[in-house]
Formats: C-alpha cells, sequence, structure tokens
C-alpha cells in the first residue's frame, strides 16, 4: 500500500481510494472527521448520535466510493451526505425530547453544560482565544443553537467545514446570494448575543 | 465602489473570498465611508470573537470508523466490487501514458509494415526509351556502368568489327553512355542475343522485353518464334517469323526482320542481304525499315559488294539514331580503300630502293606485301570471321 503524502488533495485520496488504496481512506477520515463530528453536533446537539451519524457519513463515502467523479469537490461531497444525514437525524429526534449542549448537566449544578464537559480539542483556537471566559464560549453556542436551522446549517458549513459560499450553496441547493443573506442574518444574531462583550471585541481589533 | 455594491460584497470580503481588485475597491470604499467601515469592523470582530468552539470527537471514532469501513468492504455486493475493479482499470487505462505507449506502439508497428513492403520492393526503374512514353512490360535493372562493361556493351555493328576502342573514343562520353544504358541495358527476363545485339536500340529492347512476357495470343506467337530463335533454332525460328508476318499481325515488320536474321544464321549473308533489302523497302521509313537498311549494308560489305554496302549506307544517312553509324561505316570503307590505293602502289616504288639493299633485306618488303594487302581488306575479313553471319 503506498503511502499517502500529505500535500495528496483530497480528490486523489479519493481517487486513490476508488483504486483500493485503504490509507488513502484512512487519510481522509483522519482530515475530516473533527469537522464532520462538529458540524453533526452542532445539528443534533446528542454527542453520542453525532458520532454515530459522523461514522455514518464515511460508510456512506466507503459505498458510494464508485460514484465519486474526480472533477468534483470532495469536501462538498462529504458535507452533502453529513448535511442529508443530520437532516434524517433530526426527522428522527423530532419526536424525541433531547438534551441540548447548554442544558445543565444536572438538576442540582446549573452552572455546567454539556458543552462544558465536551473537550475542546481547537489548539489553535486555545492559543488565540485563551482569554475567552467559559461564559463567552456559552454564550456563542447558545447563540448558534438557537438560530434558525436554515442559517446555522449555513452558519456551519461556513465557520466549521470552511467551505466557500458557493459550494454551500451547492449543498443546500440555494441560490449563493441566499446563502450569504442567511449568513450575515446569523452574523448579526451572533453580534447580538455579544453585544455584551463589546468591549472585549474592540480589544481583539 | 458605492454602499449598495458594498453590501452584496461584504461576507465575500470578510472570508476572503474576493479578488484582488474587487478586495481593493471594498477595502477604499470602506476608508471613506464610515457606515460600510462600522459594518466590516463589526462583521469582522463578530466574526473573531463569536468563532464557534470546536469540539474533539471521541477518541475511539476514528477507530470505529475504519472498522466499520473494513467490514462494509467485506460486504460489499459482487455489483459494487465489480463496479470498484472497473473503475480500477478504467482509471489506468485512461491516464495519458498508456495513450502514449498504444500510439507509440502503432507508429512503430505500422512503420516495420512500411519497411517490409519497401524491402519487398526490387532495385527497378522504369525507364522511358529517349523520351518514348514508358512501356509497361518493359523494366530495366539498373547496373552500374563499369568500364568493361561499357565496353561489352559498346554498339555491335561497330563493335563486331573489332574497333570498340576506336568507337569510344570517337563518340561522346554522353553519347556512349546513352548509346550503353539503351542497347545493352541488364535485362531482367532474359540474356541479350548476340546477334539481336546489332539491331536498333528501340526495336531490339521492345520485342526482347515483350517476348518474354507475352501478354496474348499474338504475342504469345511472337515470344515462341523469339525463344527458337534465342535457343538457335533458327528454320524454327525463321519458319514461325515467316507466319507471324504473312499473317500481317501488328508485329508483322519486326517478325520479317527477325525472319531475314535467322535466314542469315541458316543461309548467311548471300540468301539474307535480298532479304533484309526487301523488308528495307517493305518497311522505308520506319525503324524497322533502318534496321533492315543497315542490316543489309552490313551483309553486303561483309560479301565485298562494296556499292550496295555504300548505297545501303547512304539510305541511311537521314535516318534517327543510324546517320552517326551509316557514317563512320561509310568513312571506314573510304578509309580502307585508300589504304588500299596505298597499299598497290607502294610494291611499284619499293624495287627501286630494294635494288641496292642486301638480298636478305629484299625479304621484308615481300614479307609486308602480303600484310599490306591482307591490311586493305581488313575490315571484310575481320567482320566475316567475327560478326558469327556464317
Amino acid at each position: 500500500m503506498a503511502a499517502v503524502r500529505g500535500d495528496a488533495t483530497d480528490e486523489m485520496l479519493m481517487v486513490r481510494y476508488q483504486r483500493g488504496d485503504r490509507e488513502a481512506f484512512v487519510e481522509l477520515v483522519r482530515r475530516y472527521n473533527r469537522s464532520v463530528f462538529n458540524f453533526v453536533l452542532r445539528q443534533v446537539h446528542q454527542p453520542n448520535v453525532a458520532e454515530d451519524v459522523t461514522q455514518d457519513v464515511f460508510l456512506r463515502v466507503v459505498q458510494n466510493a464508485a460514484e465519486f467523479k474526480h472533477e468534483a469537490r470532495f469536501s462538498t461531497w462529504l458535507y452533502t451526505i453529513a448535511r442529508n444525514l443530520c437532516i434524517d437525524q433530526l426527522r428522527k429526534l423530532s419526536h424525541r425530547k433531547h438534551p441540548s449542549l447548554e442544558q445543565p448537566l444536572a438538576q442540582n449544578d446549573a452552572s455546567r453544560t454539556l458543552s462544558d464537559v465536551l473537550p475542546d480539542g481547537h489548539p489553535e483556537a486555545d492559543a488565540e482565544r485563551s482569554v475567552v471566559s467559559a461564559q463567552v464560549r456559552r454564550t456563542i453556542v447558545a447563540a448558534v443553537d438557537t438560530l434558525p436551522d436554515d442559517q446555522r446549517e449555513v452558519f456551519l458549513l461556513r465557520e466549521v467545514a470552511n467551505l466557500p459560499f458557493k459550494d454551500i450553496a451547492e449543498i443546500t441547493g440555494t441560490p449563493e446570494n441566499t446563502v450569504k443573506s442567511r449568513m450575515r442574518y446569523a452574523l448579526e444574531r451572533l453580534k447580538e448575543a455579544l453585544s455584551d462583550f463589546e468591549e472585549y471585541a474592540r480589544a481583539l481589533r | 465602489m458605492d454602499c449598495e455594491k458594498f453590501d452584496r460584497v461584504v461576507l465575500d470580503l470578510l472570508y476572503d473570498e474576493l479578488d484582488e481588485l474587487t478586495n481593493a475597491a471594498a477595502k477604499r470604499h470602506m476608508e471613506h465611508c464610515t457606515r460600510c467601515r462600522g459594518i466590516g469592523a463589526g462583521l469582522r470582530a463578530t466574526r473573531e470573537v463569536g468563532a464557534l468552539p470546536l469540539v474533539e470527537p471521541p477518541p475511539g471514532l476514528e477507530i470505529r470508523i475504519l472498522d466499520a469501513e473494513r467490514k462494509l468492504r467485506d460486504r460489499l455486493p459482487l455489483r459494487q466490487r465489480m463496479g470498484r475493479a472497473i473503475s480500477i482499470m478504467a482509471s489506468y487505462a485512461m491516464r495519458p501514458q498508456l495513450a502514449m505507449a498504444a500510439l507509440l506502439l502503432l507508429m512503430i508497428g505500422s512503420s516495420l509494415l512500411l519497411l517490409r513492403e519497401r524491402s519487398n520492393e526490387r532495385n527497378a526503374a522504369h525507364v522511358a526509351e529517349r523520351g518514348v512514353p514508358e512501356n509497361e512490360s518493359e523494366t530495366v535493372a539498373i547496373v552500374p556502368i563499369t568500364p568493361q562493361r561499357e565496353k561489352a556493351r559498346a554498339p555491335a555493328p561497330l563493335a563486331a568489327r573489332g574497333e570498340p576502342d576506336r568507337v569510344a573514343k570517337k563518340e561522346s562520353p554522353d553519347r556512349a553512355e546513352r548509346r550503353a544504358r539503351s542497347v545493352a541495358p541488364a535485362k531482367r527476363y532474359a540474356e541479350p542475343e548476340p546477334a539481336l545485339g546489332r539491331l536498333g536500340g528501340g526495336i531490339e529492347e521492345q520485342s526482347s522485353g515483350s517476348s518474354a512476357l507475352p501478354t496474348d495470343e499474338g504475342e504469345s506467337d511472337f515470344g515462341a518464334a523469339m525463344s527458337a530463335y534465342r535457343d538457335g533454332r533458327y528454320a524454327e525460328a525463321q519458319q514461325r517469323f515467316d507466319e507471324i508476318a504473312g499473317r500481317g499481325e501488328a508485329r508483322a515488320a519486326e517478325a520479317s526482320l527477325y525472319a531475314a536474321q535467322a535466314l542469315r544464321h541458316t543461309a548467311g549473308c548471300p540468301a539474307a542481304a535480298p532479304r533484309f533489302e526487301q523488308v528495307h523497302s517493305a518497311n522505308a521509313g520506319t525503324q524497322v525499315g533502318y534496321e533492315a537498311a543497315w542490316q543489309a549494308a552490313e551483309c553486303h560489305r561483309a560479301l565485298g559488294n562494296v556499292s550496295r554496302a555504300r548505297y545501303n549506307y547512304q539510305l541511311l544517312l537521314t535516318a534517327t539514331g543510324y546517320a552517326d553509324r551509316a557514317q563512320a561505316a561509310l568513312s571506314e570503307m573510304d578509309e580502307a580503300s585508300a589504304a588500299a590505293v596505298a597499299a598497290r602502289s607502294a610494291p611499284k616504288a619499293r624495287p627501286k630502293a630494294a635494288a641496292a639493299a642486301p638480298p636478305a633485306a629484299t625479304a621484308a618488303p615481300k614479307a609486308k606485301k602480303p600484310a599490306a594487302a591482307a591490311g586493305a581488306s581488313k575490315r571484310s575479313v575481320e567482320i566475316d570471321t567475327s560478326n558469327a553471319y556464317r
């Protein structure tokens, strides 16, 4: 099995996996499992469900590997799968009450939420935002959670998956301008939520 | 850029998705417009402060995914496995290296085919004789002309007289080469007949080529006659040629000429000379007629019939391809006559000088006299013995 070079594009890795190179798939999982998990987690709000959905996303990639065309962008294809699975999962969960990330862990411990106990493995973010208080983080997560689904979806694809607006438009099946509008509204809402921390924002600038 | 356009591109500016020109224009606009500067700064601050903290996936997730992938691959239906195999093969087949290799093999293969076909071609050239349109049946191999070959290919009538060197000296190099090519090229189908070498180049080559490869029944008869002629069966050849000439076919004239040739072989020049003259008169003005006149002249000359020989040579002084030869023959005859006259006058002067000479010395002129006399008739004697007329 050929070694996977770090500069190989996602599409090259996928083509190699189509030819039977399993190491290429391992590399793809390493590159994307974190962002996919976060995207799914912010949609379904339950870590164990997010874990299962993330696994399903990659299994769908395996099942449909032969259909992948080299001309397509792998990330677009991957998040299209993830989005569809999230929608399916949300439909299933819609009839059930599920804990929110900002829901207190216990009745007698209102100060700690699920997001507080989840590990934050974003080292660069840790370095940059070491001064960001837990309160600010909770405010951000709460603001994102309260976004309308279409705005949250665009926000997550842009901020978590780091996809360009053009690809988000392709994944969501909406015009690019609509995507940008939704993103603008999402940012405005987040800005309102963060208005108490305006001084901190100014300091960052 | 105005505020309206800025509002459309502000998000692209925030996420660095603008091209350089628009990016610069948007930034310039922000410098002048307080409103847009405020919007841009607010969005940037929100994005920076409001960056969503990412959650690290559970440690076992990656392993679970890879295990599940392994199991799924093993459970893949045959159809999907075949699809994957086809995909793999297709991906190899579509590689440019493979296409280049296939193209290279194709080029090499076609080149080999062409080279093989070319190597089978005979080293031959189709030549037109003296500007005459090329004959399909005539194929002449190109053979390098060595001095010996050229000497051997010298025109038969003069070569037969034992003076090939002299002839070569008289002719210009170009002319000699042209004659050598036209009269005695290496024949592919048959070796040239010595007696036929006396014929004019055009007639001889045409008849020899076509006789060797008859194309129809008439040609077949002519070919059979030629075969008999070449095999030395002159009586049979003469009979066959006479029959062809009597039928008045396309090659009747040639046949009558060959019949006369065959007669010369069987009965000699005394019988052949009138026959040649007859062929000449029947085909006056044609190549066959000229050749017949030439042969008649040669026969008469061999027989010592100088006046008839001269007459026939003179007829050829205006004939294309024969004029030079006829002129040369006439000159030689003049020289021979002059030599004979000198030889006849020489014995009358010599006795006066010989009177004072010792008897032994007188033996020399006496001995020379027959030689001089022989020199006077040298031409005819040599022709008689060398031209194989008899």
